[in-house]
């Protein structure tokens, strides 16, 4: 049975104080930092001789920098110091969910003296926003790590942001690069140099290697310059820009082939017509600096439908009428309709520059969603599109984009309907997730080897197989984009396409990139997750480098480590959509442990709910959906039970607690908020379609995103503090109202609620929310006359509403996403299915036979580690 | 009568107007007993009949006719071809013995019922043009393409495919952009493959019983569409057609799908338009360089086959090809569409192979330099050539039926037809030509084409002695599709008197021109599949077999060898067969002895000699025109020559002529006479022209000219005979006459004595 929240339940009268913060964490705002900041300055890049930062000066103004000032005032921390460890119960009757610990900033790397080569290099360590380890103090031997039960793992997002100026990253664009002569690790922020200088010793292999003369010379001014302004020495993040050396051939061109479903479904449902329209509109959002940017569009149903775009004609002073429909009765249309081969069938005109065709463009795309009216088409070949698209664009690489509104059910790659409902909550419901043909394995290993990756924008309301789907994008860097039922009719769904649509197009993403994690000697980047192509054991490789998206690297090590700290160095080289070289280095460098308390001190909640997240998508995906339920209460429970007997045993309590380290106190919640996500929940009611795209969203949002898509942000709007909605005085950013409890708990009779979980909102209505509040948010008097489901919410000229509106935008508003989250408004009164729902989302609580409270679930393994 | 009068009348000429009684004695006849007939043959007389034929019961379904005997008083008629008899329909019964139904007035042997059967589509003209061409060229093609669209009737269903490294089938109901569905040029489509991507439903089983007009499906409209309707989008993609744009490697030629072009072409037009009227016209630029019908490799380094590559076996795509093409053309004809090829092209295109789809679909061949020839304009435009009534000069779907009384059986057809393999008692064992049948189909069918059909004498026994032997008649049933959209069905119905063997009147019913024409088929028919000298050695046999048994002679005197008139001409028009294109192959290319047999195959009796023994008319200041002996005698410095080869139009300016003419005489107002005689030779060369189809190559020369060339070799050289030595050894027991270059006084000198020493 289902407990829906509903009046009656014990509440508390006032809202939430702001929760108090532990002792040893500074404070820190309770949003994710990358939103809050306001454009911080830039860094003064390149090297410039007014910065003197020799060693030994005293640090930079912290505000100077480009990462948040909330993760390093750690740097003042005593040197050679562990992060303290401190117990809490976890079932302590004081001991609640603190949702505001999933935001905290990681517990800081304490690195001893001497590891940097500019002690006062602030942000020699990369930002947390870039890479998280699960670990911040290394254990030194691996049957420490073992024995510990805790994971090593870092989870590496390469870019924050859509767009490189709100990135700020320093770019080394001299040319100079320094690797090691062994393990070929670009230089960085902590070498150490010998010999006067004239040699440094690399981070992680410890050899000696010269100098290049790069580093003490401007070769642009031509005068002598400091080698410790320069960038790689002092931050944990650069770009260089890469010489030819790092070039198989020059960069590639911007290129997307769109193939758009155009068979019944899809043309019925208004999807042709509005991408076309999207597309259009936002052609100018294309990376396009260097105007080499070149697009294709191949439409498809049970044929292909090719276009030859002309290049513009000049328009004449004379005759621009004339030169005008000229142009436009050019555009050709080619169908192909060999079901088992593709063939490419015009020479020229397929794959064209967007600067040079774009009045053919224009006209394609404001035509097509008339072309494919009649006849109606039922047949989708879907797979034969994809491989025509990859066979136009495989000799430059570039970006499928795929928008379907049917499962494709013709020809090569055609997915036959599965028997859904007599599988659902079975053992083999797994099945349903794997792949359902070989084909799109196959294309994406095609793709990966010809620089291309795909995208899926999916569209049906129907089985669509989204599973078999988006393999493609798995293995090819790509993202699988779900609209299940999809109209173009219903405003909120042409508002969100649009919105996100354009975000896409206009994301500066990379190309035909690689990226290797190297380490200290004797650790190694063992097993890679997210979504790339495994070019071989130790590189990823990323036929387009998405901005949104992050990955995980388990670390093994080999043997005791002989030294203070570890260092990992993630190398990022790839091909800019502004046809540049470049290679990011993000490098972090920790101190090591012998002692398994340091290492639960120093672990972060985050980092390691994404990789239990990861892990158990992948036994979800490779076994079945029952097995990544068990790992994850395996793994916690192992986990509690290392802490309980080797770290926390000396000093156990009174009664019989269950103990964990204060830093990694969320990690209960957040595996359970895993066990009860869509991707992985127990029960019939969801569809394969809906797992399948919350898999591939839990094994590649980065870390803060994919904290809010596990445990969804909850806000009370009917009794928010006063500044709550509102511009801050002194930031200007709006001011969320307190986060709440994931707990029926948490609401009132009468209440107003925003849940969040990055994907959607649902603005729940409480039965007794009084008629004044109905007006003032929805303009209504009565809860049955709330509009239910998905819907968009009016604008009034009142208090709350506007607040509303603003904590949502604030909400909204993420840079390193293009999402853009419906509104589901859900009153209390509305179908079941909604209000279950909603429910579903209070992971703290039973909501059915299958699930556990928090509570029950803690009880659980205390009893399962007791006996 | 004489034969021309037949042929005015009936449109046929037979080798022997009167036939042997027995079959022993019509294979001593030697000359086959045949008839050149010209089904749709223009007359015009001809009665009209407005209502349906009568038809006697099946399998004999002859036609009420004149040699009927009809009882007015039982209201019935007997059958002349099987005895039958049969009721006259009720409409008859006010018919009396002095007013009788048109169809059996003994005058109208050839009359020409107007049916009610509907028809089911307006015809369709199914364009398919290869864009390997230069631009020029396809600007000229495109141009032509275009001005004949205006000569098509408005609601004439028209379809556009292009074709190069790749098959473009255009979507003309489309109205957003231009739209074509692709077809790869390399792959070898089934029709289900083809149906599958053009969204095509395969015909639905039709109904028994009546034919009922066919419902055409939209997917298949989408494809082909009245001209009213999509002339502007039509003429806006032929306009902007450009050519093939894909790479053309280096030494190689450009890779065109001609044979995928036809394939997708045919497979649509069966499937959609199945019994349609319609036409597919291809215009070829080059050969077939890849796909299935490839008749050449893309490297130029691989030279297309000759004439010695395909007797040798040498030809490594001939055979493929060949069998490739017949298989469309097979399916085109059972569909109900003629094929036309053009071609322009100064090399070969391949119309060797592909030749099977005009021939079977009775489409025409036009073989020319280029597209932007006038030789090329102007053939392919009359191809729309109009009768009186602004009605095109073309039948659609012609079907033939041949019915013989008893001791005659049909033996075949040597013409541009389709077996539909009807086969009944009447129908011969002993086939000639595409025989077997007594039913054959032709597609595309105009007023003068003619064909060449075959008759066996089966009688064992002159009849019962006292008894004249009964006529032998022969009734041609033609149902087709005129141009005005209408079903027609034309009958001719033929009596020939039939007397034993050594009647002198079958040597005097004998029509040489006929004959020659008839043997000219068969001879053709022979080299297509039999070595080329084992043709000429029976072609020699027949004549003097024919010179044996019917000149005047003594055995072992030459002197007293002598033809009456009605075998006179008969020698020399063997003489000039044997030397013509038809059979001495070698000088030509494999397409242009496909083009000048196909040709044959479609004229009549007269066009035919033409081909066979050009004309050539003497144009002089002191005599009318006047023709002159085909013979090196006939060249004089003084003389204008006009030679007619039917593909070849000539005109030769002797020595003097031509020194006057550059002197610029003819513009001197005294010397008008010259201007006049200058002119005179065009003049009646254009009006030579006028309904010729294709046009002939028109070459103006003067003696000594580099073209002068080509009149010598069809001169007959009396004056330069080189010796007479060359074939002494060949004397006596070999019936092979030389000819090469053996003037026809040698050859009849050569023919006399064999024929004389009774050797055969
Ligand atoms: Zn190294
Ligand atoms: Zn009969």
């Amino acid at each position: 049975e289902a407990r829906v929240p509903s009046a009656g339940m014990p509440v508390p009268l006032q809202p939430q104080a702001y929760p108090q913060q532990p002792n040893m964490y500074p404070a820190v705002d309770n949003n994710i930092p990358s939103q809050v900041q306001p454009g911080p300055p830039v860094p003064k890049i390149p090297l410039t001789p007014q910065m003197p930062q020799m060693p030994g000066q005293p640090a930079m103004d912290p505000n100077q920098g480009y990462q948040n000032s909330a993760y390093h005032g750690y740097n003042s921390q005593p040197a050679a110091a562990y992060n303290h460890l401190q117990n809490v119960d976890l079932l302590d009757k004081t001991s609640k969910v603190d949702p505001y610990d999933i935001t905290k900033p990681p517990p800081p790397i304490i690195l001893p003296p001497d590891t940097k080569v500019i002690e006062s290099a602030e942000f020699a360590n990369a930002s947390p926003d870039y890479i998280r380890s699960t670990l911040n103090v290394a254990p030194s031997n691996p049957s420490l790590l073992k024995r510990s039960k805790l994971p090593f793992a870092l989870i590496i997002r390469p870019f924050t942001h859509l767009h490189d100026e709100d990135e700020r990253i320093p770019l080394v664009s001299d040319g100079v690069v320094a690797r090691c002569r062994r393990c070929r690790t670009y230089i960085n922020p902590f070498v150490t140099f010998i010999d006067n200088g004239s040699r440094y010793r690399c981070a992680m292999c410890h050899l000696a290697n010269d100098v290049p003369q790069g580093l003490d010379f401007d070769t642009i001014k031509n005068v002598s310059a400091n080698r410790y302004d320069r960038a790689e020495l002092n931050y944990g993040v650069v770009d260089f820009l890469a010489s030819p050396e790092y070039m198989a051939r020059p960069p590639m061109p911007v290129v997307y082939a769109f193939v758009i479903d155009v068979s019944f479904p899809a043309v019925e449902s208004g999807m042709v017509a509005a991408v076309a329209h999207i597309i259009r509109e936002n052609l100018d959002r294309i990376p396009n600096r260097d105007g080499r940017t070149r697009v294709a569009f191949l439409c498809v149903d049970s044929n292909l439908h090719y276009f030859k775009l002309p290049s513009d004609s000049p328009i004449t002073d004379s005759d621009q009428g004339d030169a005008e429909e000229l142009s436009s009765d050019q555009l050709e249309m080619f169908v192909v309709g060999d079901t088992d081969d593709v063939f490419v069938p015009s020479a020229d005109g397929l794959l064209v520059t967007l600067k040079d065709h774009r009045q053919a463009i224009d006209n394609l795309l404001s035509n097509l969603g008339n072309m494919f009216q009649n006849p109606k088409e039922m047949k989708n070949t879907m797979g034969l599109g994809i491989k025509a698209a990859h066979n136009l664009i495989h000799s430059v690489g570039g970006k499928i984009t795929c928008f379907m509104a049917s499962r494709p059910d013709t020809g090569v790659g055609a997915l036959p309907k599965r028997d859904e409902q007599s599988l659902l909550n079975t053992p083999r419901e797994g099945t349903l997730l794997q792949s359902n043909n070989k084909f799109y394995r196959t294309m994406a290993m095609e793709c990966a080897k010809d620089q291309v990756s795909v995208d899926m924008f999916l569209f049906s309301g129907d089985y669509q197989d989204v599973a078999s789907l988006s393999d493609l994008p798995r293995f090819t860097a790509g993202q699988t984009y779900f609209y299940p039922s999809w109209k173009s009719t219903r405003h909120e769904d042409s508002m969100k396409l649009g919105y996100e649509l354009s975000k896409y197009l206009g994301t500066e993403i990379g190309f035909e990139t690689v990226m290797r994690v190297r380490a200290t000697s004797g650790v190694q980047a063992n097993v890679f997750y997210g979504n790339f192509f495994n070019r071989s054991s130790d590189l990823m490789a990323l036929p387009a480098l998405p901005r949104d998206q992050s990955y995980m690297v388990e670390v093994k090590i080999d043997d005791t480590i002989g030294r203070k700290t570890m260092a990992f160095q993630v190398a990022i080289l790839g091909t800019s959509c502004f046809g540049e070289r470049r290679i990011r280095t993000i490098t972090l460098c920790m101190p090591i442990s012998s002692k398994a308390s340091d290492l639960f001190a120093s672990a972060d909640p985050v980092a390691c709910a994404a990789y239990f997240s990861h892990k158990a998508c992948e036994k979800a995906l490779y076994g079945n959906i029952d097995d990544g339920r068990q790992y994850l209460l395996k793994s916690l429970t192992e986990m509690l039970q290392v802490y309980k007997k080797e770290v926390s045993a000396s000093n156990v309590g009174m009664g019989n607690p269950l103990h964990i380290s204060a830093n990694l106190r969320i990690l209960p919640a957040l595996i359970l908020a895993l066990q009860k996500h869509p991707a992985l929940r127990k029960g019939t009611k969801i569809r394969s379609d809906i797992r399948s795209h919350a898999i591939a969203l839990l094994t590649t949002l980065p870390p803060p995103y994919l904290m809010q898509y596990i445990y969804p942000e909850l806000y009370g709007l009917h009794d928010m503090p006063d500044d709550a909605g509102l511009p801050d005085g002194e930031t200007g950013q709006i001011v969320l109202p307190p986060r709440l409890n994931l707990s029926g708990q948490s609401l009132v009779a009468h209440g107003l609620y925003l849940l969040y979980n990055g994907e959607t909102f649902l603005l729940y209505v409480c039965r007794g929310a009084i008629s004044m509040l109905l007006e003032h948010t929805f303009g209504v008097s009565t809860i049955e006359e709330v509009p239910a489901g998905k819907a968009t919410l009016l604008r009034i000229e009142n208090g709350l509403n506007p607040r509303i509106h603003a904590i949502m935008d604030k909400l909204r508003d993420r840079p390193g996403s293009i999402t853009y989250p419906n509104l589901y408004i859900v009153p209390e009164t509305s179908e079941p299915s909604l209000r279950q729902w909603f429910a579903s989302m209070l992971v703290e609580d039973q909501m059915d036979n299958y699930s556990k409270s928090y509570v029950q679930f803690l009880n659980g393994i205390r009893s399962n580690i007791s006996s | 009568m004489d034969f021309e009068e037949y042929e005015d009348k009936d449109g046929v000429r037979f080798s022997w107007n009167v036939f042997p009684s027995t079959r022993i004695e019509a294979n001593r006849s030697v000359v086959p007993i045949g008839a050149m007939f010209t089904p749709l043959h223009e007359r015009p007389d001809l009665p009209i009949l407005d209502y349906e034929p009568v038809a006697c019961k099946p399998p004999c379904s002859a036609i009420l006719n004149p040699f009927c005997t009809v009882d007015i008083r039982s209201n019935s008629w007997t059958c002349p071809f099987c005895l039958n008899r049969n009721p006259l329909p009720p409409q008859y019964k006010n018919f009396t013995p002095a007013a009788l139904p048109l169809e059996v007035a003994p005058q109208n042997t050839s009359v020409e019922y107007l049916l009610s059967r509907p028809v089911s589509t307006p015809p369709i003209f199914f364009f398919i043009v290869d864009t390997c061409q230069p631009a020029d060229t396809l600007m000229a093609l495109k141009q032509s393409i275009i001005v004949s669209l205006n000569l098509l009737p408005e609601n004439a269903l028209v379809g556009l495919m292009t074709f190069g490294t790749m098959c473009h089938l255009y979507e003309l109901g489309y109205s957003v952009c231009k739209k074509s569905y692709v077809f790869r040029g390399n792959k070898d489509y089934t029709v289900k493959q083809v149906q599958d991507i053009l969204g095509l439903m395969a015909p639905t089983l039709r109904g028994t019983g009546a034919p009922r007009p066919q419902q055409i499906s939209a997917s298949a409209m989408r494809f082909v569409q009245p001209l009213q309707n999509c002339e502007f989008q039509l003429i806006n993609i032929l306009e902007e057609l450009q050519p093939d744009s894909w790479p053309v490697k280096g030494d190689h030629r450009a890779l065109r799908c001609t044979g995928v072009a036809m394939n997708v072409a045919i497979s649509f037009m069966e499937t959609s338009f199945q019994d349609c009227p319609g036409h597919i016209l291809l215009f070829a630029g080059g050969p077939a360089t890849q796909g299935p019908g490839q008749v050449v490799g893309p490297e130029l380094r691989e030279p297309i086959r000759s004439h010695h590559d395909i007797d040798r076996g040498n030809a490594k795509h001939y055979k493929k090809a060949c069998k490739f093409y017949e298989g469309l053309a097979r399916r085109s004809a059972l569909a109900g569409h003629a094929v036309d090829i053009f071609a322009g092209c100064y090399d070969q295109i391949g119309m060797a192979e592909m030749k099977y789809l005009a021939s079977s679909t009775g489409g025409c061949l036009v073989l020319t330099d280029s597209f932007s020839s006038s030789l090329f304009k102007q053939s392919f435009l009359r191809l729309f050539d109009k009768d009186p009534n602004g009605d095109l000069n073309m039948a659609f779907l012609a079907n033939m039926e041949v019915i013989t009384s008893k001791d005659i059986k049909i033996q075949g057809i040597l013409g541009n037809v389709f077996s539909l393999n009807k086969k009944t008692a009447q129908v011969s064992e002993s086939e000639v030509g595409i025989g077997g049948t007594r039913a054959w189909r032709m597609c595309g069918i105009t007023p003068t084409m003619t064909y060449a059909t075959f008759f066996e004498v089966v009688s064992q026994s002159a009849g019962q002695s006292g008894n004249a032997p009964p006529n032998a008649l022969i009734q041609y049933i033609t149902t087709y599709i005129h141009s005005s959209g209408q079903f027609r069905l034309r009958v001719t119905t033929l009596a020939r008197a039939m007397s034993p063997g050594g009647d002198p009147s079958i040597a005097l019913s004998f029509d040489q021109e006929a004959a020659a024409t008839l043997l000219a088929r068969l001879a053709v028919f022979k080299a297509e599949t039999d070595d080329h000298n084992d043709v000429l050695r029976w072609v020699d046999r027949m004549l003097i077999r024919v010179c044996q048994k019917y000149a005047d002679y003594r055995k072992d005197d030459v002197a007293s060898f002598s033809l009456s008139p009605g075998f006179r001409l008969f020698p020399q028009f063997i003489y000039h067969l044997r030397r013509s294109q038809f059979l001495q192959v070698f000088n030509n290319s494999p397409d242009e002895t496909a083009f000048y047999r196909h040709v044959l195959y479609r004229e009549d009796v007269g066009n035919s000699l033409i081909m066979i023994q050009p004309t050539l008319t003497c144009f002089s200041t002191d005599k009318p025109p006047m023709p002159v002996l085909l013979d090196t005698v006939s060249i004089k410095p003084d003389v204008i020559l006009l030679l007619d080869t039917f593909f070849h139009i000539l005109i030769f300016h002797g020595e003097l002529i031509a020194q006057w003419r550059k002197a610029g005489y003819q513009d001197q107002e005294e010397y008008e006479y010259l201007r006049e005689l200058l002119q005179a030779p065009r003049v009646e060369a254009a009006e030579l022209l006028v309904n010729r189809f294709p046009l002939p190559r028109f070459v103006v020369t003067d003696a000594g000219g580099s073209q002068a060339r080509f009149l010598l070799s069809k001169l007959n050289p009396s004056t330069s005979e080189e010796s007479n030595n060359r074939f002494g050894s060949t004397m006596g027991t070999s019936t092979y006459v030389h000819t090469d270059d053996v003037s026809l006084q040698t050859f009849m000198s050569h023919l006399e004595k064999l024929a004389v020493s009774g050797s055969s």
